[in-house]
């Protein structure tokens, strides 16, 4: 039996129309790029396996979980906050926290390296014991902690408010303290929220470009690779660089996303 | 057992007022009042997961401010039941009992115990979510008792149920408060389930206490004519009283000379109360002449309700009675057909009207 054909309406068509131009732009973006470099395979592998992009890949990535790991831990605890507590000055502390999204990361970097120079108010002290920021990894990772905070806290915070109070009290009228509370029904209860922020974060790391070159332009990252490529060697290296880092992130987040669908499925209906 | 002294909570639009009700050990005391009149709140103060603006909270005597709800050993069944969604039926009762650390062969035989006594082992391994509402409402019960806790507090746990469910359910929290004499807190807005639960009862509105009493007391002597119209009293008159003796008052409703066993002083403006169950209606030729009220009257209608019906009855003054379906067909009442009503005087409530509630409601 044929199904009769279900058109849908006019408004419909035209948002679907007017919507499709932000798609067609990334596909345009990443064909262009692969075209190039599918068609100039060999050229495009002795730049892929060249160490120093091998290199900047690693470190990228490995800072980016680095810098959410730092997140799992500062930022959870004020999601909580957050989404549990009414307080004076609520309104500040969350317009604080937004503030790394609403900066342009010039600026973000300058603040960055501003703390976290040898001579800054948490760079020096911390140089005293031998922690140094600058022209270091651990710049990289306090960069990348500054700007993708806002988007890892608010995931996890829209997870935290989605647990219904109810639940949590019902918990604690069950002989739970207020950490248990959180451990035994919270936390399992946020799993996909914080999942996501965590990929969002991550992913927000691995962009971050302006802010990092402030503090640490070595070692050098992958964006920062790209850009020096650019101005140095021209646009087909650099090209050949960023279709390698695509095809990792592709990857990546291609495996993240599968996981996440087995992750915390329970909590559909919360 | 629970003491509020004077105590007050504001949040957003909801306050309640000085607030200041006594539970005693082995009630089964009830909260009544309008939905939306933040009850809820009154729960999570002695709970402890809210904590007031003013007054105090005390629990067996003691000032519990400073207790956490984790320490105070009262159980709270919220009315979305309010399960862990990501743990079985299994886990979800075993919750409070693995919190006090038990072994794990004492959980799952208290666990176990209690599954067998709500009826639900066959759900031991179920989620959430998959189930009822019926089923999951007796979890979250099976959840609460299983801790034994002192006090238990149910919030509207009946609301969401459908009517079958609710008399199984009635019957067992019924159990429940003989089997352990467990003091029981429940919050509603429903008086049926007061009238067949209650042994005390409080009837709060608009955040301020009403009426704290027996429940006969209270579903019998409303103090005024909000609390009356709210317990469900059927009638309800402006009346003056016309005079008063040793044995109550006569009060003039309309046209009518209404003996009462209250008394009150001549020439007040009363409220007059009569529920309609007390109200007897017979054939008009059965008309005794030396009972006190007793009036020939008409029926208007005969309305069905759940179980029984209600005659729209008017003698002077409009008023409802009620009948059963047998009685209707038996005596053959009609719309339309003339009868006698007549009540008990003691049957007749009043209480004083001040000038202000008088003009919000104008008379009958």
């Amino acid at each position: 039996m044929q199904r009769p054909l279900k058109l849908p309406d006019a408004c419909l068509i035209s948002f679907a129309l007017i919507g499709s131009l932000i798609v067609i732009l990334t596909i345009m973006g990443l064909l262009t790029i692969t075209v190039g470099q599918v068609t100039d395979l060999p050229y495009f592998l002795s730049v892929a396996t060249e160490s120093k992009v091998v290199d900047a890949i690693v470190l990228t990535m490995l800072a980016g979980l680095n810098a959410v790991v730092l997140l799992l831990i500062f930022g959870t605890p004020l999601a909580y906050i957050l989404a549990r507590t009414d307080f004076r000055g609520k309104g500040l502390v969350e317009s604080i926290v937004d503030i790394p999204v609403m900066l342009p990361h010039t600026i973000a970097g300058i603040m960055v390296y501003i703390l976290f120079m040898r001579r800054g108010i948490i760079g020096e002290p911390l140089s005293q014991i031998g922690i140094i920021f600058e022209g270091a990894y651990l710049g990289i990772v306090a960069a990348m902690f500054f700007v993708s905070s806002p988007y890892y806290v608010n995931a996890v915070r829209d997870g935290f408010e989605k647990v219904p109070l109810h639940i949590e009290n019902v918990a604690r009228t069950l002989g739970a303290s207020r950490f248990q509370a959180f451990r035994l029904v919270v936390l399992p209860l946020s799993v996909r929220h914080i999942f996501n922020g965590s990929i969002l974060a991550w992913g927000r790391s691995i962009g971050e470009f302006a802010a990092i070159i402030m503090i640490a332009y070595y070692p050098m990252v992958i964006s920062t690779l790209i850009y020096y490529k650019f101005t140095t060697a021209g646009l087909r290296e650099s090209t050949a660089v960023a279709f390698a880092m695509i095809l990792v992130c592709l990857v990546v987040f291609a495996i993240l996303r599968i996981l996440m669908k087995r992750v915390g499925t329970y909590d559909d209906r919360v | 057992m629970i003491e509020f002294e004077n105590v007050s909570v504001t949040l957003g639009e909801f306050r309640l007022n000085e607030l200041s009700i006594t539970v005693k050990k082995g009630d089964y005391y009830f909260i009544i009042g309008p939905s939306g009149a933040g009850k809820t709140i009154i729960l999570e103060a002695i709970a402890g997961l809210h904590h007031p603006d003013s007054g105090r909270v005390l629990i067996g005597g003691e000032d519990v401010s400073g207790i956490p709800p984790e320490k105070r050993r009262i159980a709270l069944v919220y009315q979305d039941y309010s399960l862990f969604p990501h743990m079985t039926v299994f886990d979800n009762i075993a919750f409070g009992l693995k919190m006090q650390k038990l072994p794990a062969s004492e959980i799952t035989r208290k666990v176990t115990a209690i599954l067998d006594r709500f009826e639900i082992g066959h759900l031991k391994d179920r989620s959430p979510y998959t189930m009822s509402g019926g089923e999951q409402q007796r979890v979250a019960l099976a959840r609460a008792l299983v801790t034994e806790p002192d006090i238990l507090l149910l919030d509207e746990p009946l609301s969401a149920m459908d009517q079958v469910n609710r008399d199984k359910f009635v019957a067992d929290l019924r159990a429940i408060h003989q089997e352990n004499g467990l003091t029981i807190v429940h919050v509603t807005h429903s008086r049926e389930e007061a009238l067949s639960l209650a042994t005390r009862v409080a009837v709060i509105i608009d955040g301020t206490l009403e009426q704290e009493g027996e429940r006969d007391e209270v579903f019998r002597k409303p103090p005024n004519r909000k609390v009356g119209r709210f317990v469900g009293i059927e009638n309800v008159f402006d009346g003056t009283v016309a005079g008063s003796g040793a044995g109550g008052s006569v009060v003039t409703v309309g046209g009518c000379s209404i003996r009462t066993g209250d008394a009150m002083p001549g020439g007040c403006q009363v409220c007059v109360f009569i529920r309609a169950a007390d109200v007897s209606v017979r054939h008009a030729d059965m008309i005794a002449d030396d009972e006190f009220n007793c009036f020939p009257a008409k029926i208007e209608e005969i309305i069905p309700r759940e179980s029984y019906y209600l005659l729209g009855i008017s003698c002077g003054i409009s008023l409802f009675a009620l009948a059963t379906e047998q009685e209707i067909k038996e005596k053959g009442f009609a719309p339309g057909q003339a009868v006698s009503v007549s009540f008990l005087p003691e049957a007749v409530h009043i209480t004083r009207e001040d000038a202000h509630s008088h003009s919000q409601f104008p008379s009958v």
